[in-house]
């Protein structure tokens, strides 16, 4: 008994839905043979022959030449058994059986029928257009743990607020516990006086910038980045000095005040300070001008547990050594209490930083906003030295200053800075100016 | 990319066959009529034809006339027939032919199927099976693409499950045939060619639970039935977005089973569910009530639903616009993903 099968017009391009029937090389009853051109047919692209998928026996021609067929349409019928014996069939009495493939869809008998294949993302910019379906569901037994872990918890109010203030709630988040509103606020508040915040067993810490910190920060920025800076450096035989110190700590007139190295570059400064006043000259960029300043408000740079404070010793020009010792040993004192007043930290016209202390020798300071050169004290220490013809141990320091371009040229920093080491490497220079 | 290297000499393999859903859902028939003589299938077209999706395919000249039984065109007689052959000790497991058809069953479903147990005071078990081919996406016409099942998972006294591929297939029909209780078993009739291996030698998952098919942690999908391969893709292509998506097949639907679904939002803090049906008072927004509850400090996004719209089905050449597809639900991430 035969078994006929429906062939469908296939897709003889790329999405292609039509072609139309050229001419039929087959006439029903015929044999046919695999791969025997059967029809010509004309999609809008070409004339394209199509062979004969099975061997057997035409039995009916479904088109007429010059019929335009929809792909997926039966076109012909072949009895592929023309001597076998019965088959089941399960055919929809058209093209392909249910549960067949046709024209990018599964044959039903109800409706057209799914489609097949994978759905696609629609396209778009930038990005290419996924291919591969996933394979078929394969389920996991077990929770994997998963990076990330659970999400903080807090109700949906809260986590507007912390997402406004700019709150990480996983930064507050502990087991179980849900974060109210005041753990947010708490946590947005400015400056508490309170220790960093450290999770036990971080490896990390991560600490809010605020207070001193993050004024220093704004501060050196904003200089490093406005002023163009230069910084020259010296090294000086402080011998002198130093021998000029001992013999003042025991005048009576300085017996009780603390008479350090810093307050005799303090007053070195102020002398030469008279001498090339650009130094204490300020850049104002949005006059237009720069403001020579007939006084010098001296900063002194102060490393305090709050951080780096820079107090100013005001007039320090019109004030004697000792008096510049008082101002200085005061302003030391009351930075590190962290009692520094803000009107003590205005206004200044020149900075000394002391690094020595911390047994430096010699840096490349960042000026304060706000004035125009920075000295920095490197330490003193014993270092061979030549002296008339032989290396001898001496009292070696280093100066490094730091001065605004804009403001001061190498000519007048370079004597600046020469004036200062000549009157550090011998004070009675002093008495010529 | 180099040609796989065949060896010739190589002793041929047994080649693990692939079936489709609609063949898993036969098989799981056969063993369950082989298992048990007091099964029995009934509906339209079953018999002689094998179904209008051929899942019934032979079974009527393996078991018989008078175990398959061609039904008229009456599904009210359908499932009362059934109560009757359940009372008196039998498993009927009926096929309503189209979703959309199960609406002349709906009195007989509501007033004997879900309350005969209880108003025996638990003498009586009504162990029916209604198997629905359910939802879009084949083509049709009107009556033939619903999704009827959240009518179904209002009603106490029964229990609605659904499939999504071929090897829960294949176990949760023989799951709910060995339930005590009355099972509506939805399968999702564009999913039917879907093919997988099936071992039925595994142990099958539990029929009343949910699952998670794909771990993830940037939100996650919770869906069921045909959506299941939906939310899949999307979750492939979401990789490009760097979205890692967890996919949760529900399974059952009545019960909900939906202590995944938490555990999984505890997790991601966001949730996208996905269903075919009318995003009104849905399975969908049961989930959407019951997440807010369980996991109301959890969540960074509300609940979002990607539903078909609340119209009755649409024509079959405009269903695309209406069948929730991989864009909707990857907007859905997105949108939760901004909130």
């Amino acid at each position: 008994m035969p078994n006929y099968v429906h062939f469908p017009l296939p897709d003889v391009g790329e999405g292609l839905v039509e072609a139309e029937i050229l001419t039929w090389h087959v006439q029903p009853g015929q044999e046919v043979q695999v791969n025997q051109i059967f029809v010509e047919i004309e999609t809008s692209k070409a004339a394209v022959e199509l062979p004969a998928p099975y061997a057997g026996v035409v039995k009916e021609l479904l088109a007429e030449p010059g019929q335009t067929v929809e792909v997926g349409s039966p076109i012909i019928v072949f009895d592929i058994d023309p001597n076998g014996p019965e088959q089941s069939s399960s055919d929809n009495g058209g093209g392909a059986k249910i549960g067949e493939e046709s024209g990018g869809r599964i044959q039903s008998l109800v409706g057209y029928g799914p489609k097949t294949g994978a759905s696609k993302r629609r396209a778009r910019k930038g990005t290419t257009v996924v291919e591969a379906p996933p394979p078929a569901p394969e389920p996991e037994p077990e929770p994997a743990v998963v990076a990330g872990g659970y999400v903080p918890l807090a109700k949906p109010p809260v986590r507007k607020l912390a997402k406004d203030l700019g709150v990480d709630l996983r930064s507050l988040a502990t087991e179980g516990q849900v974060i109210t509103r005041d753990d947010v606020q708490r946590a947005a508040a400015p400056e508490p006086v309170s220790a960093p915040v450290v999770t036990a067993g971080e490896r990390e810490r991560r600490v809010q910038v605020r207070g001193v910190r993050k004024a220093t920060a704004k501060a050196m920025v904003d200089s490093a980045f406005t002023a163009p800076h230069v910084t020259e450096f010296m090294t000086i035989d402080v011998t002198p000095m130093m021998e000029l110190r001992a013999k003042l700590k025991t005048h009576p007139q300085f017996r009780d005040v603390k008479l350090t190295p810093l307050v005799f570059a303090a007053k070195a400064v102020c002398l030469a300070a008279r001498r090339t006043p650009d130094i204490n000259a300020v850049w104002d960029e949005a006059a237009g001008e720069i403001v020579y300043k007939s006084y010098v408000h001296l900063g002194i740079a102060a490393a305090t547990p709050r951080g780096l404070v820079v107090p100013k010793v005001h007039d320090a020009d019109a004030m004697s050594l000792r008096e510049l010792a008082e101002a200085i040993e005061a302003l030391t004192l009351k930075a590190r209490d962290g009692k520094t007043t803000p009107a003590e930290m205005a206004n200044g016209t020149f900075t000394i930083t002391n690094i020595g202390v911390f047994g430096v020798d010699t840096g490349t300071p960042i000026i304060n906003p706000g004035e125009s050169a920075i000295l920095a004290l490197g330490t003193i220490r014993d270092m061979p030295w030549v002296v008339d013809g032989q290396v001898v141990p001496r009292k070696i320091c280093q100066l490094s200053l730091s001065f605004d371009h804009r403001v001061v040229d190498g000519q007048q920093g370079s004597e600046f800075l020469a004036d200062v080491g000549a009157l550090l490497a011998d004070p009675s220079i002093a008495i010529t100016y | 990319m180099a040609a796989p290297v065949i060896d010739p000499k190589a002793p041929a393999q047994a080649a693990p066959t692939k079936l489709t859903m609609g063949k898993a859902i036969n098989m799981g028939l056969r063993a369950a009529m082989e298992a048990d003589p007091k099964v029995i299938v009934m509906g339209e077209d079953v018999g002689k034809m094998g179904g209008v999706y051929r899942i019934t395919d032979g079974l009527q000249k393996d078991f018989g006339e008078q175990r398959v039984l061609d039904t008229p065109l009456s599904e009210a007689g359908i499932v009362g027939t059934a109560v009757g052959l359940a009372v008196r000790g039998f498993r009927p497991v009926c096929e309503i032919q189209f979703d959309g058809f199960i609406f002349p069953g709906f009195d007989q479903i509501n007033s004997q199927v879900a309350k005969l147990h209880y108003r025996t005071q638990g003498k009586v078990k009504v162990p029916i099976v209604i198997r629905v081919p359910f939802g879009g996406g084949v083509g049709a016409v009107e009556h033939h693409s619903e999704s009827p099942e959240s009518f179904f998972a209002h009603m106490p006294g029964i229990k609605v499950v659904s499939c999504s591929n071929p090897v829960d297939a294949y176990w949760m029909i023989q799951q709910a045939i060995q339930s005590d209780d009355p099972v509506l078993f939805f399968e999702p009739k564009r999913r039917y060619h879907e093919k997988d291996e099936i071992d039925t030698t595994a142990t099958p998952y539990p029929l009343f639970s949910s699952r998670v098919v794909r771990r993830g942690t940037t939100a996650t999908l919770a869906t069921y039935g045909p959506l299941v391969k939906t939310c899949l893709e999307a979750a492939t292509a979401a990789t490009e977005d760097g979205h890692d998506l967890e996919v949760i097949d529900l399974r059952t639907l009545s019960p909900l089973d939906l202590d995944p679904v938490f555990e999984s939002v505890r997790r991601t803090g966001h949730l996208v569910v996905a269903s075919e049906a009318p995003s009104e008072v849905s399975i969908a927004s049961e989930i959407a009530s019951r997440v807010q509850q369980e996991c109301f400090y959890s969540l960074e996004a509300p609940v979002l639903k990607v539903a078909g719209f609340d119209t009755p089905y649409p024509p079959a050449k405009v269903e695309d616009d209406y069948l929730p597809d991989l864009d909707r639900v990857l907007d859905a991430v997105d949108r939760s993903m901004a909130w």
